[in-house]
């Protein structure tokens, strides 16, 4: 999650993008940077960060930048290969035995302080994470564990005996022995995400919720904090004593943090950044930016869709017609301006079995001929209705181009904007009432369709479309105990098409599948890589000759 | 006098209360959850340990008590959202960042904007009055964001002679200081003008001028001295206002003032942080226009009899 800027700031940056488009000729020509570069002397990188991390622990951390400090400075079990399959990190291997897993952890991890990284330390930070005392947002990323959430649940009294009964186990100091609630098979990659790391255990327990701060984190990574200036800046620096620190070019990161979209494109202009974080770059000055050599742009693994409220929306044809009247390229192409991709399902491009799960219904452009024959077999079809969306940036425009293409089909579509906080509470689950269309997105945790189709199921919190079909939910938990890739993508195709294939339900149409956009010097571009979970790694950035 | 100014400080202590308890209602009354960060569903049981840790889960009565208590020995209570930080740490370390952007800008305002309506004054309806009020009324017209992003995009990107953002070095501190101050000087400027020349119509300035006095000292002893004392009642709401009204230009230049937190905190939800800022504010503006009353009797001696 990113905090959301104001709509004034929205206008700023029109404003920004219109002074500055005036002020600049075209870009020239891409050109990158040949790879094999030569190492420049100096290996400090600048960078910008989007925001201000709430909190660098990796129990209590739920955004995106915290995550990304946090996966620089600290060792995971496993890290995400090009493919989102996990290669080994401070794990060298792991074995998987139906619902056990086991990693197997190197001999040389080390804290800041000298201490070995063991097996315990991840017992401890996992069990930390879900003790109902620290009120972790994200203990239920580790809810696939046994008796993870009953100890989260438990009351104060209890808590003690269930948190023995959590699945998560140091066998030695080198083995850890994690026994999960069903099969998935995605667990080995969703260890890679933050809320999976360790914490030094002394350390949290001397220092409580000031552990985080740079005078007295011990952390076991590439980098290590040197400096956090709350709302103004973070300094990293490399950490010699680290397993492969011979393989980490960069010697210090000295990052700014800049909330502002358009300052943070200014400072990268003035030369005062090299890279920024990946948190996107203002819609106003993309048809500019994406000209200039520094540009890049990375698949990301998220869905911007639309849902129906089915109680206001009862007939599926209507809900076809007006998927097929959604012109999504030119939404992309004249709006959302960030080269995202447009969408036919939930599961997006670039998630693994993406091939077989992909229905081809839902088409990138407008088919108004087909969207009016389905729009003529509604049976009492819907002609005025309510859309809307939470106000923060962009999400007003597609809202309004969406409206345009809606009455091609004699659809009255009033279009509503609530503030966010405000605007997840109207949509429930169940949506209020007045709710016909709701627009919201889904940015993936790890690597594997269930992420995005289970939130589809009748009992999910994520549901806000009164969607629910007993069906759908025997296939998603069937997945769940499916480990053969193949056979679960198999699965995951039924279900996909149960949402938005020729016969789905369509309780939702997706719009676009994200990406992320950014700007990299020259210099950095070969190394510097985003993932499709938004994810960088500091460690593989080599700073080389301009 | 002194009588006067504790009668005053006593008074503060109902005030801040009556906020604390107009904030606090106001929190409960908007919906949303500051739990829920993103689109992400908030589990059950993750709900009711934040509540449990919070004390959200107490009836209102006992929140508001405990808050009360907890202003009452300086503890502003943890943030809900920054988890790793109290309001305590918040205010500690941004606070003296935005008094700081405050006063420069405070300090721009007095530079450029007192002198510009001595000016134009002095010669009303002549090109310096002109010119002077033709600046005031475009500084009081122009957005802060415009300003801030047409400041940033010539002197910084196109020109190189500023850093673009931030707060570091006095480079950093030019840029955002004047334009946040660029309305208070506008203001100023326009205030300080229609004064001057009100008082230049006076008794005694017309005495001042029939006893032969210098031109220059009527005007700095007896004219500009009964001109200022609207600029100083003006002041300190305004010097509230500059120093927590903000938001826009801390974002913009990547200020690390406390001034952002007032509507990123509203918008997350974060009750402790909104509740700690708002009495922080009323307490700057309870003192600020204390201080004022105190000045009016320096400045205004018929207003020291009527007080002690």
């Amino acid at each position: 999650m990113r905090l959301r800027i104001p709509v004034l700031l929205a206008a700023a940056a029109v404003v920004a993008a219109a002074t500055v488009a005036a002020g600049c000729g075209g870009g020239g020509e891409k050109e990158k940077a040949g790879s094999g570069g030569q190492k420049a002397a100096s290996q400090v990188l600048k960078m910008a960060w989007g925001a201000e991390p709430p909190s660098l622990d990796p129990g209590l951390a739920t955004d995106t930048t915290s995550s990304n400090v946090l996966l620089n400075m600290m060792d995971p079990l496993v890290r995400l290969g090009p493919d989102l399959q996990p290669v080994p990190a401070l794990a060298e291997s792991w074995d998987v035995d139906g619902k056990v897993v086991t990693f197997h952890l190197r001999d040389d991890g080390r804290w800041t302080n000298g201490d070995p990284v063991t097996a315990h330390d991840f017992e401890y930070s996992w069990k930390r994470t879900l003790d109902p005392k620290l009120a972790a947002d994200y203990a239920y990323q580790l809810y696939g564990i046994v008796g993870a959430e009953a100890y989260n649940n438990a009351k104060p009294a209890h808590a003690a005996a269930l948190r023995d009964k959590v699945g998560v186990k140091a066998l030695d100091d080198r083995t850890l022995q994690v026994t999960l609630t069903s099969a998935q098979p995605w667990f080995v990659q969703q260890a890679a995400h933050h809320s999976f790391l360790a914490v030094h255990e002394p350390t949290v327990e001397r220092y409580g919720a000031k552990w985080t701060e740079p005078q007295n984190i011990v952390t076991n990574g590439p980098f290590k904090l040197a400096g956090w200036k709350h709302d103004a800046s973070i300094t990293l620096v490399k950490n010699a004593d680290w397993r492969s620190a011979d393989k980490v070019a960069l010697d210090r990161v000295e990052g700014r943090i800049i909330v502002d979209g358009t300052t943070r494109v200014q400072a990268f202009e003035a030369g005062e950044v090299d890279a920024l974080d990946g948190g996107g770059l203002p819609p106003a000055d993309m048809p500019r930016l994406k000209e200039l050599p520094e540009y890049e742009k990375y698949p990301a693994l998220g869905t911007y869709y639309y849902g129906f409220n089915l109680k206001n929306i009862p007939d599926v044809d209507q809900r076809r017609a007006m998927a097929f009247a959604i012109d999504r390229q030119s939404i992309i192409d004249n709006v959302a301006q960030a080269d995202q991709i447009p969408a036919s399902g939930m599961v997006p491009k670039g998630m693994p079995g993406f091939e077989t799960i992909e229905q081809h219904f839902l088409p990138p452009r407008a088919d108004l001929d087909r969207a009016k024959e389905f729009m003529a077999k509604a049976d009492d079809p819907k002609q005025k209705i309510t859309l809307f969306y939470n106000d923060a940036p962009g999400h007003k425009e597609i809202a309004v181009a969406v409206q345009a293409m809606w009455k091609e089909l004699g659809i009255d579509t009033t279009i509503k904007a609530q503030e966010f906080a405000q605007y997840l509470e109207f949509l429930g689950p169940p949506p209020n009432d007045a709710v016909y269309v709701y627009r919201l997105g889904w940015i993936a945790d790890y690597g594997d369709p269930m992420n995005f189709l289970e939130l589809w199921t009748s009992k999910s919190g994520n549901n806000n479309s009164r969607f629910a079909d007993p069906a759908y939910d025997r296939l998603i938990e069937q997945a769940r105990n499916t480990p053969n890739d193949e056979q679960r993508y198999e699965i995951y195709r039924q279900a996909e098409a149960m949402l938005t294939g020729p016969r789905g339900q369509l309780p939702i149409a997706p719009i676009y599948w994200y990406t992320y956009t950014n700007l990299e010097r020259e210099s950095v571009q070969d190394t510097f890589q985003i993932n499709p979970l938004d994810q960088f790694d500091l460690s593989k950035v080599v700073i080389e000759e301009a | 006098m002194a009588a006067y100014i504790i009668r005053r400080l006593i008074w503060t202590v109902p005030v801040v209360l009556l906020v604390i308890f107009m904030t606090f209602m106001l929190m409960k009354q908007i919906e949303g959850n500051p739990f829920r960060k993103s689109e992400r569903a908030v589990p059950a049981a993750v709900q009711m340990n934040l509540e449990r840790k919070f004390s959200l889960d107490r009836p209102w009565y006992v929140q508001y008590g405990n808050y009360v208590k907890g202003v009452g020995t300086g503890d502003l209570g943890p943030s809900l959202v920054l988890r790793d930080r109290t309001v305590n740490d918040v205010v500690a370390e941004q606070f003296p960042r935005s008094i700081e952007l405050g006063l420069l800008a405070f300090g721009w305002a007095v530079l450029l904007g007192v002198p510009a309506g001595v000016l134009a004054a002095l010669k009303p309806n002549s090109r310096v009055d002109y010119g002077a009020m033709f600046f005031s009324n475009v500084g009081f017209a122009l957005p802060n964001f415009l300003v801030a992003t047409l400041l940033i995009y010539f002197v910084s990107v196109k020109w190189g002679l500023l850093p673009t953002s931030g707060w570091t070095t006095w480079q950093h501190k030019i840029l955002p200081s004047f334009t946040l101050g660029l309305v208070p000087m506008a203001y100023f400027a326009r205030l300080v003008r229609g004064t001057m020349l009100e008082t230049l119509q006076q008794d005694y300035v017309r005495t001042a001028k029939a006893k032969g006095l210098r031109w220059r000292r009527i005007v700095t002893v007896h004219v500009l001295r009964n001109s200022l004392i609207p600029v100083v009642t003006a002041a300190a709401p305004l010097l509230g206002y500059i120093i927590t009204g903000s938001f826009i230009v801390e974002n913009i230049f990547a200020v690390p003032g406390i001034g952002r937190y007032y509507v990123t905190a509203v918008s997350a939800r974060d009750y402790s942080v909104v509740m700690g800022l708002t009495v922080l504010l009323s307490i700057i503006v309870i003192v600020a226009n204390l201080v004022v009353d105190i000045l009016y009797t320096v400045l205004d001696p018929r207003t020291r009899e009527a007080r002690t």
